[in-house]
Order: structure tokens, then C-alpha cells, then sequence
């Protein structure tokens, strides 16, 4: 039974895997959205992920870096529920604490390209939904590039 | 209207442990001219090998054939994994702890580096660089260790940057990104300082890159020179590839295994990867220079003097990475290398002329070296879907781990696997950032065999061997106590005598051993420190133990203090 990636999302939320409780125990990670950090024009970047009421996901669940370098993130809790962040960084990763009805700042470094996983760390989140992506788009600088003609991708 | 509470602040990871946050200024006084003197403090492990030479060797001798049996756990260094990472299956324990003036400088797998007390495994410091989930990983999550010079801690990252640390707080001094990995490069090596420079290697010969050797200035990071492995058209040995397609530009040989250095003649010895495709050999006719070669390369210019290819146009997947360890013979400069081919090579290191090379694995099919170091291929996958058998399989008889030589013994200590593999050529075209094998591959699960062998340096003439039902796929170390440690992939770390082969002490580590141990002594006490942590690369070169317990300790070792 074949389905094209164009209705993946569709049948993932027809059998309720982008909910809680559904299809599963929990939702399938990073079904919570997609929003782009703004870059402002000192080009510091910044992004805000909440965490919606009664789906433990984080809403974005992935949140798209235009480049590599320092983001400034909010973490809004809007649940009912006690929650944490354990953000990847440069030199070392960020936690912090998300009470019920909580707003905290914390800046974070990230290399491009490539993706990284952050979570809410804690028993009753992690595996749940509690997963989300942080991707950042872009190329390494010309000079750590291969020397040779450009070569086929997928 | 929701009213928010501020959430109390963000706080990074390490604040929320026992780790102290700083730790003595060793490192400050760590220059070039001690690190050619290493094997003079050998209190210290202040480089990769131990000294330039490679040779693995200490002069440390507390520790010793009489009382090694008494040796117990002085402390363990645990830290395990911390959510979704970079090949989560795959993470292994690779490094080889350096230690300066008590202080021991420690990498681990997907961007972790730590500084440590030596003497009672209290962490001072660490740092995490941030690894993404997706970086092409060559062989796993892995990391062979860290350098350390000038108030600094070097070392390379999955994602292919080189990261200055401060030795005292671990914070960043600067970062320099060193490949690309949207081409599938990665780094694993352990940087090597050679005067003012951090020479690293490159990784990603499974992806089709092309492999280089860097310099970068020891305070700045500033790229000082680059040495590409494979040449481009016009380059010396050009003329080994085909001369109508870019088959070079995907040619692989990598160098992802620290090189040894002669600082009379001003030359790197560094091994060289695998050509790309490993097993394809159809799409790059000739020999593929500088693939499973070792390059003598000028430290100041990065230009390669002299070349010994030890696999022409290798179809088995061959690397040449592992060390070449410097000695002397008779007054003549020499250096030895185990080659995942199974043979032991001794060349001059002054030109690269073969002086011996003869078998130093029970079971070799895949072709022969003759004395005169003439190749003749027997066994090679050829005809598309056709599967053959060979030993050794693509792991080698020998992977990167290292060997040891002592000056006492005269005599090289050498990990050995037994390992077959059945290999069909697939031919696929390259895309950039896929694996590209150009084969399917199947490693042996059962019969299967290890040993730590002896060969003296002076005749290549096995000496004695310990057999293990598991390949050996861990460094060897050799001390002045007359010891040779070594560990196995069912978790024993074990010492034997270094003249018999006598197993004199064994301890269970609860993991498999993929690592170089080292030893130093603290206040006049010797210990020898193993990092345990099965992972990496098992289905190449030990896939019996693909279930084997995945652990990640540092296990140090010490004789009981007198009561």
C-alpha cells in the first residue's frame, strides 16, 4: 500500500499520530509546526517556541535558522503543566525551567549546517512529543570547501 | 489574558553538576621543545602517542611484571549520553587521555571534551560543542582524543570544525570550520602540534571527498596550509587516475588517524584512507595515488616529499591510517606499519624505500605482497552481483588502533583481527553527501579470531601471541615495567608480560575496548588510564559483537598505596 510523501502529513494526522493519546502513546516528534527565526538587521537572530496546552509538543517544532551563529530563543508556556528546555549550543547546552504559565529568554549557538534535536528532558515529557528540531540552513565558508568542480547531489 | 511568571534562568548544563569549573594552568607551559622531549617527563602523556615517534612506549616502570597483579581501580569517569543525538548507536570511546602535570585532557563521543583531575577523577571542566544529528558520520560517534599546547586544548569536531579550548576554563578560544559536510566530510582524528601549528586530518572517504591534511596556527586558527591527498589533473600522480573522468574528485584517501613526526627531517609520516569507491575499482583505473599510502609530508609547507602506497588500487577497502612508528635500526631511520592489507612493512624513513615486509595475520586471501613489495591481487570483487570472500574483511587485519614498540624489548605489540567479509560489486552513481561503496558488503559473524601479537623489530619474526576468541580492536600500550596492556571487545583489560606473552592480570570492564590507553603518574604513583566504551564502527570490524554492551568509562588503574 504506497502513499507519496505528499500525503504523508495528511494520513499521519488521519490515524492520529500528530496528537497525543492517538494512534499512539504519544505524537510522533517534531509534528508541531514550522517557523522561521526572524534575523534582525544586525543580524541577531530570534525565535519563539511555546508549549500549547495538553499536547506536549513544542509549537514550533521546528524552527528554520537562516545561518549558523547566535539565536535568542523565548520559551513560552502556555500548559498546565511543569516542563523544562534542554537546548544544544556551543560550549555547552542550556536548561532551563518552564513552570506552569512561564515565559523565559536564553541565547544559543549553533554551527550551520545541520539540525539538532532539543527537548524537555524530564520523565513525563521526553519520548511524548516533547522533541523538537532546530535547523540551520546554509553552506560552510568557501575556504573549508573542497578544492574540485561542483559535484551532483541528490 | 494569561499572566507569565518569569521562568527562572537558563543555566548551562555543566553549572548543574559537580563539576568544579576551572582547572590548574598546566597547559600554559606546554611549548613545542617539551613536546620533543615528551618521553622525558614520563609523569606526563603530553601528546597522542606519547612522544613524536609513535611508538606507544612509556618509561614508566612503578607498575611492573612482579606487582601488576596486585593492580586495582584508582577511580572511574562516567558520563553517558544526554538526549537525541548523532548516530546513537554507534557512540564509542576512542580517545587517548593526555595528561599534563596532573591534569587529564579527555575527548569523548559527539562533541564532548573534558578536563579531569588525574589523580582522583574529579571532572574540572567540560565542553560540548554542538553536533548535528545529521552530520555524515564515517564510521560512528567517535573521537580519538584531544591535543594540548600553549594554555590550550585542541580538537576536532563530527561536524568538521577545529575548537581552540582554554586549558583552564574550557571556553571557547576560537573555532575554525575545517571541511564541509554537506560533501560528507567529518572529523575524528586527535590534532597533532608541530611547532606552531594544529596539523589535522580529514574524514568522509565512504562519501567520495577528497582527502587533505591542514595546518592551522596555533593561535589564531588560521589555515597555514593544505595537503590534498588526491591530486588533480597536472599534480604529481595524476597520472594514477583516468585521465577523462572525476574520478579524482571523489578519490577519498582520508586522514583521519594522527600521523607521527621526525623533527630531524621535518616530516609528517600520516596514512592514507581508502580510494572512493572502496570497492569499484572499474570507475578509477591505476594505482590512485595517495589512497593506503603513507605521505611524507614537509611540516612547514605541507608538500609531499616522498610516497610508500602500500594497496594499489585497492578494491578491499584497505585504509593505510594507522601509525607508522619511528625507530632506529643500526644508526638507519626507519619506520613500521601495520597495514589493514595484513603485512608489516618497514621502510626508511628518509625516502620511503621498502627495507622488509612480510605477513603478520594467519589468514590473508585477498592477494600477496612479495618480498620486494610486489602486489598481486587474487581475490577482488570484479564481475557486477558476483560475491567473493575474503580475509581479511574491509576492517583489516589491523584497524586504526595502535601498536606499541618497546626500545627494551626491541620488539612491536600488535592488536590483530581475524576477520573475513563477502563483498559484491554495486556499482551507483555518486551523489554528494551518499555513501559510496560501490559494493554490498557482509562482514563474518562467526569464525572469527583476535590475537595481541609480538614481532621483533630487528627480523619481523613473530615472538609470542595471545589468541582470542574476538578480533583485538584496541591500541596496545608498552611500558618499562616490562607490560603490555591491552584490552578486547567482551570488556577484559588485560597485562602481559612483554618478553613471554604471559597474561599476568586481567580486569572486566563491562564494555568492549576501542580505544588507546595511556599512563602518567601524579606525587610519584603511576597509573594507567583506558577509556571503555563499545560503538563505532562494529559491523566492520567485529559484527559477532554488534549486541555488545555499550558502555562509556574511563577506567584508571593503580597499585594499592602502602598501608
Amino acid at each position: 500500500m504506497a502513499t507519496t510523501k505528499r500525503e504523508l502529513s495528511g494520513l499521519i494526522s488521519e490515524i492520529g499520530l500528530d496528537k497525543q493519546n492517538g494512534a499512539t502513546l504519544g505524537r510522533l516528534v517534531a509534528h508541531g509546526g514550522l517557523a522561521h527565526a526572524l534575523e534582525g538587521p544586525d543580524g541577531k537572530m530570534t525565535a519563539q517556541i511555546r508549549i500549547p496546552p495538553d499536547q506536549l509538543i513544542w509549537d514550533p517544532s521546528i524552527l528554520v535558522l537562516p545561518h549558523g551563529g547566535d539565536v535568542e530563543i523565548e520559551l513560552v508556556n502556555d500548559d498546565t503543566n511543569t516542563h523544562c528546555a534542554l537546548l544544544p549550543s556551543n560550549g555547552d547546552s542550556r536548561w532551563i525551567w518552564l513552570p506552569v504559565y512561564s515565559r523565559g529568554k536564553t541565547t544559543i549557538n549553533l554551527d550551520g549546517p545541520g539540525y539538532y534535536w532539543f527537548s524537555s528532558n524530564v520523565g513525563n515529557d521526553e519520548g511524548r512529543g516533547l522533541f523538537g528540531a532546530i535547523v540551520v540552513l546554509g553552506d560552510v565558508p568557501s575556504e573549508a570547501r573542497l578544492d574540485r568542480p561542483e559535484q551532483p547531489r541528490p | 489574558m494569561t499572566e507569565y511568571v518569569e521562568a527562572p534562568p537558563a543555566a548551562k548544563l555543566s553549572e548543574l553538576s559537580a563539576s568544579v569549573g576551572s582547572a590548574p594552568a598546566v597547559a600554559e607551559s606546554v611549548t613545542y621543545e617539551r613536546l620533543l622531549e615528551a618521553r622525558s617527563e614520563p609523569q606526563n602523556w603530553l601528546t597522542y602517542y606519547g612522544a613524536y615517534d609513535g611508538q606507544r612506549f612509556s618509561p614508566l616502570d612503578q607498575i611492573n611484571t612482579e606487582n601488576v597483579g596486585r593492580l586495582g581501580t584508582a577511580w572511574v569517569f562516567q558520563f553517558g549520553s544526554y538526549g537525541l543525538h548523532a548516530g546513537a548507536s554507534t557512540y564509542a570511546f576512542e580517545a587517548a587521555p593526555i595528561v599534563v602535570d596532573g591534569v587529564m585532557f579527555l575527548s569523548g563521543w559527539d562533541g564532548w571534551v573534558w578536563a579531569i583531575d588525574a589523580k582522583t577523577g574529579q571532572q574540572l571542566w567540560q565542553y560540548k560543542h554542538a553536533i548535528p544529528f545529521d552530520v555524515s558520520l564515517c564510521c560512528g560517534n567517535v573521537n580519538r582524543g584531544v591535543a594540548v599546547a600553549k594554555g590550550k586544548v585542541f580538537v576536532a569536531t563530527l561536524n568538521a570544525h577545529v575548537v581552540a579550548l582554554d586549558a583552564t576554563t574550557g571556553e571557547a578560544v576560537w573555532d575554525t570550520v575545517h571541511g564541509d559536510v554537506r560533501a560528507g566530510e567529518s572529523a575524528t582524528v586527535a590534532p597533532l602540534i608541530v611547532k606552531n601549528q594544529v596539523i589535522v586530518g580529514s574524514s568522509g572517504g565512504e562519501f567520495g571527498v577528497r582527502g587533505h591534511l591542514d595546518a592551522y596556527d596555533i593561535d589564531t586558527g588560521q589555515r597555514l596550509w593544505r595537503c590534498y591527498t588526491i591530486p588533480k589533473p597536472g599534480e604529481p600522480g595524476a597520472d594514477t587516475w583516468p585521465a577523462d573522468s572525476p574520478a579524482w574528485a571523489r578519490g577519498g584517501g582520508n586522514t583521519w588517524v594522527t600521523g607521527t613526526f621526525d623533527p630531524e627531517l621535518n616530516l609528517l609520516y600520516w596514512g592514507t584512507g581508502n580510494p572512493a569507491p572502496d570497492f569499484d575499482g572499474e570507475v578509477r583505473e591505476g594505482d590512485n595515488l595517495h589512497s593506503d599510502s603513507v605521505i611524507a609530508v614537509d611540516a612547514d609547507t605541507g608538500e609531499i616529499r616522498w610516497h610508500y602506497q602500500f594497496t594499489p588500487h585497492d578494491l578491499w577497502d584497505y585504509d593505510s591510517n594507522m601509525e607508522s612508528i619511528l625507530f632506529e635500526e643500526d644508526g638507519r631511520k626507519l619506520l613500521a606499519h601495520f597495514d589493514k592489507n595484513g603485512y608489516f612493512f618497514v621502510l626508511d624513513r628518509t625516502n620511503g624505500a621498502l627495507v622488509r615486509v612480510t605477513p603478520f595475520s594467519d589468514r590473508i586471501t585477498w592477494g600477496e605482497i612479495t618480498a620486494d613489495g610486489g602486489v598481486k591481487p587474487q581475490i577482488f570483487p570484479d564481475k557486477e552481483g558476483e560475491a567473493v570472500h575474503f580475509w581479511p574483511g574491509p576492517a583489516g587485519a589491523k584497524e586504526w588502533c595502535h601498536a606499541a614498540y618497546s626500545p627494551r624489548t626491541n620488539m612491536f605489540y600488535v592488536p590483530v583481527q581475524d576477520v573475513g567479509s563477502t563483498v559484491t560489486r554495486r556499482r551507483r552513481e555518486f551523489k554528494e553527501s551518499i555513501p559510496y561503496w560501490g559494493a554490498s558488503v557482509t562482514v563474518d559473524t562467526t569464525d572469527m579470531a583476535g590475537q595481541v601479537k609480538a614481532f621483533d623489530a630487528a627480523t619481523n619474526e613473530e615472538v609470542w601471541r595471545f589468541s582470542w576468541h574476538l578480533p583485538i580492536s584496541s591500541s596496545v600500550l608498552a611500558t618499562a615495567g616490562d607490560l603490555v596492556f591491552c584490552g578486547t571487545p567482551s570488556g577484559e583489560f588485560n597485562a602481559f608480560d612483554a618478553r613471554t606473552g604471559d597474561l599476568l592480570w586481567q580486569f572486566q570492564t563491562g564494555s568492549g575496548h576501542h580505544s588507546s590507553p595511556t599512563t602518567y603518574s601524579v606525587d610519584g604513583k603511576q597509573y594507567i588510564a583506558v577509556p571503555v566504551g563499545w560503538g563505532s564502527w562494529v559491523e566492520g570490524f567485529a559484527p559477532g559483537m554488534m549486541g555488545g554492551p555499550h558502555g562509556d568509562a574511563l577506567f584508571v588503574f593503580a597499585l594499592p598505596s602502602a598501608s
